[in-house]
């Protein structure tokens, strides 16, 4: 009798399982691996709640193939690259057939890798990549590959917005380059060599450094006393997290004055632990694809960044996860179903829309292409940077556009593509 | 002249931090004989309480209260978990303060959030003192290299000029005599481990702003703060300074030094033509490899010298 029960309650619970399941796949899930604890968690955690905001909007608009939900599952790496392995194998077990990834080129790296033999080994469950941040250029070059997407800028471009400004200003004649050693650094000093002695050869490069990533050193006077003996006047430097910081924080305190021109000093985990007078002792010129206090900014954004401060209590940063989901939406949408390999022939050349005219995925290589602009940090804005309800009294003034045609560079990617 | 100067001051300044950090661990562990793994997480609580209290009242008043709080809390710590975990022996407490290390971690988590807070330089500690060919230094600077130096003659008189000292000194070898002769040798011991903790605190506060303050703060300084203890000698207060100034110079230093073993071999006339690993590791340039030295030290006393610079017994 009990082993009847038993059986009878086993049988029941599966079936309920099962069914629940089977409704949980109605949802489109993406899988989103970024650092959740560890020194760069700050970083992970905004863009996992940027990404949950915009699948948020499609999902309250009504979803995808009428009425499918997107859903964003987090998983954690710890910002240790086997830990990413280890996750992507989970998000394989559980079927999962999207996933986004930006902190870290290492991370992405495994990630292309990894699903490059799984896509290859399992056709019919291939798994797509959408990677909102990893920049690292090889990844559209040399290792592109049909089931990634990249929808940020990749360094060489950035490289390339950020030398062209550097030209405007005659001021610059000697640039310190300072990057971190692994992948995404030597992509960025590499570029950074190469678009320098293209673009403006009148730049004299008088120091090359690498160091060790993310917060590992923690005293960056021993730096800036170097770059000071080297005469420079700017500081070309990729840095990010702790590392962009502390350097900010101790080129300030040395008052040494030169110009910063960077591709991350402001992100806003950065912002909020270097705060409005160090941030403002020298210009610190970023690049990104918008800012809220850019004069074009159009009105249909400055509604969606109103919303977003709702949602997040913090000012919008990657602009770029709105335009990802929006046209991974509207690829899903014009497929007519969520299949990967379907999915990646709608996205290939497609078109969406950017603060400054639309954005296009270019269809050779899967590399977005955008107007970028720069900006660097002031306490003279309008609208001020927010960051979980606390106002830091500065924000983004813009310096100049620079169009997309300036920073479209050739590709060497020799993609080979699934029969349509 | 000048730029060996910047190294000397710059690598006393970093020197001087570390030894705030690894003195109390040194104290701690010359006095009881335990290896406080947490110990970089009193650090950070250091900065996070100081953080607290300097945004409603201040932040000479967070020097003095946030030390003092950490010093309670340590000396709770020792009196109601670590003493019971010490019948067990060494390794039951090794596991006991890795446990807590990671115990903090979350709780701070838990308060603050995962990303770092605005803990800033105090305004009226924020101008440059003096400069030297172009190079300034900031005041704060100056007031931290200050402190720490005086924490250090404080904490070496006491320990050998006063009475307390004594005692402290004695429980640490003979404690079964001390406590016959009518001392409470339990209460010197939690004392002795608040205090330890409080000078960790006090480094927090003192650094965090310069830092950063966030949750990881303790995993990035806690191996750093070992390789001082064990190339000073465990439990030598004078060690640790010796160490701490000796780490922190030989790492500045060598951020300045951009030689690679390639650069020798083609000083001395030859040219090596080799392949992609060992091309990489002839390419490396003494600054590349400045993070990582400290280790080779602790790695090359572990050989020649194990009970370090100053300690008295082996480790």
């Amino acid at each position: 009798m009990l082993i009847k029960f038993i059986k009878l309650f086993l049988l029941i619970s599966t079936l309920v399982f099962y069914s629940m399941a089977s409704k949980a796949d109605e949802k489109i899930k993406i899988a989103i691996i970024e650092p959740m604890s560890g020194p760069l968690a700050s970083v992970g955690l905004d863009l996992i709640e940027g990404l949950e905001f915009f699948a948020e909007r499609i999902n309250n608009a009504g979803g995808v193939l009428g009425g499918k939900h997107i859903e964003i599952v987090p998983y954690d790496n710890a910002m240790v690259a086997e830990k990413t392995i280890q996750q992507l194998r989970k998000v394989i077990d559980e079927d999962i057939r999207y996933v986004t990834q930006g902190v870290g080129s290492n991370h992405a790296l495994n990630i292309i890798k990894t699903l490059g033999k799984h896509n290859k080994r399992n056709p019919g469950k291939e798994i797509m990549f959408l990677n909102h941040s990893a920049v690292t250029t090889s990844f559209t070059n040399e290792l592109c590959n049909f089931y990634h997407f990249r929808f940020d800028a990749n360094v060489d471009m950035k490289v390339a917005a950020l030398v062209s400004q550097m030209t405007l200003d005659p001021s610059i004649k000697k640039v310190y380059l300072l990057n971190q050693n692994y992948a995404y650094g030597q992509s960025f000093q590499a570029a950074a060599r190469r678009l320098l002695a293209e673009r403006a050869p009148q730049i004299e490069i008088v120091g090359d450094e690498l160091i060790v990533p993310f917060g590992k050193i923690l005293d960056f006077n021993p730096y800036v006393s170097k770059i000071t003996s080297s005469g420079a006047d700017t500081i070309l430097t990729g840095n990010w997290g702790p590392d962009a910081a502390r350097l900010i924080k101790a080129t300030t305190n040395s008052q040494l004055k030169v110009k910063f021109y960077t591709i991350y000093a402001g992100i806003p985990a950065a912002m909020n632990s270097m705060g409005a007078k160090v941030s403002t002792f020298n210009p610190i010129v970023q690049v990104t694809e918008s800012h809220e206090n850019d004069s074009t900014h159009p009105d249909w954004l400055k509604e969606i960044d109103a919303e977003y401060m709702e949602f997040a209590n913090k000012s919008p940063y990657a602009d770029r996860q709105r335009f990802m989901m929006e046209m991974f939406a509207a690829a899903v949408e014009q497929a007519g179903t969520a299949d990967p390999t379907q999915v990646a022939w709608e996205l290939e050349g497609m078109t969406g829309r950017g603060a400054h005219g639309d954005v296009f995925m270019r269809a050779e290589d899967h590399q977005m292409h955008f107007d970028m602009v720069l900006s660097h940090i002031s306490t003279n804005v309008e609208k001020t940077f927010i960051y979980n309800n606390e106002d830091y009294g500065m924000a983004y003034e813009t310096d100049g556009w620079v169009d997309v045609s300036d920073i479209t560079l050739p590709t060497t990617c020799k993609m080979k593509r699934p029969k349509r | 002249m000048d730029v060996i100067l910047f190294t000397l001051f710059n690598g006393l300044l970093y020197g001087m931090l570390l030894f705030m950090l690894s003195s109390g661990l040194t104290l701690i562990f010359g006095m009881m004989g335990v290896l406080n793994f947490a110990h970089a997480s009193f650090f950070m609580l250091g900065a996070y309480f100081a953080y607290q209290i300097s945004k409603y009242i201040g932040f000479i008043p967070a020097l003095f209260i946030a030390p003092l709080i950490i010093a309670f809390c340590g000396a709770m710590v020792e009196k109601y978990a670590l003493r019971r975990v010490h019948k067990f022996g060494h390794v039951a407490e090794l596991l006991f303060t890795f446990g807590l290390f990671y115990i903090i971690e979350e709780l701070v988590q838990m308060i603050w959030g995962k990303v770092p807070v605005g803990y800033h330089v105090p305004e009226y500690l924020d101008f440059t003192l003096f400069s030297m060919s172009g190079m300034g230094y900031q005041a704060y600077a100056m007031f931290t290299l200050v402190i720490s130096v005086a924490m250090f003659v404080v904490l070496f008189s006491v320990l050998t000029k006063t009475r307390a000292g004594l005692i402290i000194q004695a429980a640490l070898t003979h404690p079964e005599i001390v406590s016959s002769l009518g001392h409470n040798v339990p209460r010197v011991f939690m004392l002795v481990f608040g205090l330890g903790c409080a000078l960790a605190g006090l480094a927090g506060v003192l650094a965090g702003n310069t830092l950063g303050t966030e949750p990881s703060m303790a995993l990035s300084l806690g191996p750093i703060v070992f390789v001082v203890i064990v190339v000073g000698g465990l439990g030598s207060l004078k060690g640790a300074l010796v160490a701490s100034i000796l780490i922190g110079v030989v790492q500045t230093t060598a951020i300045s030094l951009d030689y690679s073993i390639n650069n020798f071999i083609e000083f001395i006339g030859l040219s090596v033509d080799v392949e992609s690993l060992w091309r990489i590791i002839i390419d490396l340039t003494i600054s590349q490899v400045a993070p990582i030295l400290p280790y080779l030290l602790l790695v090359l006393m572990l050989i020649f010298r194990p009970r370090g610079l100053y300690g008295n017994r082996d480790v």
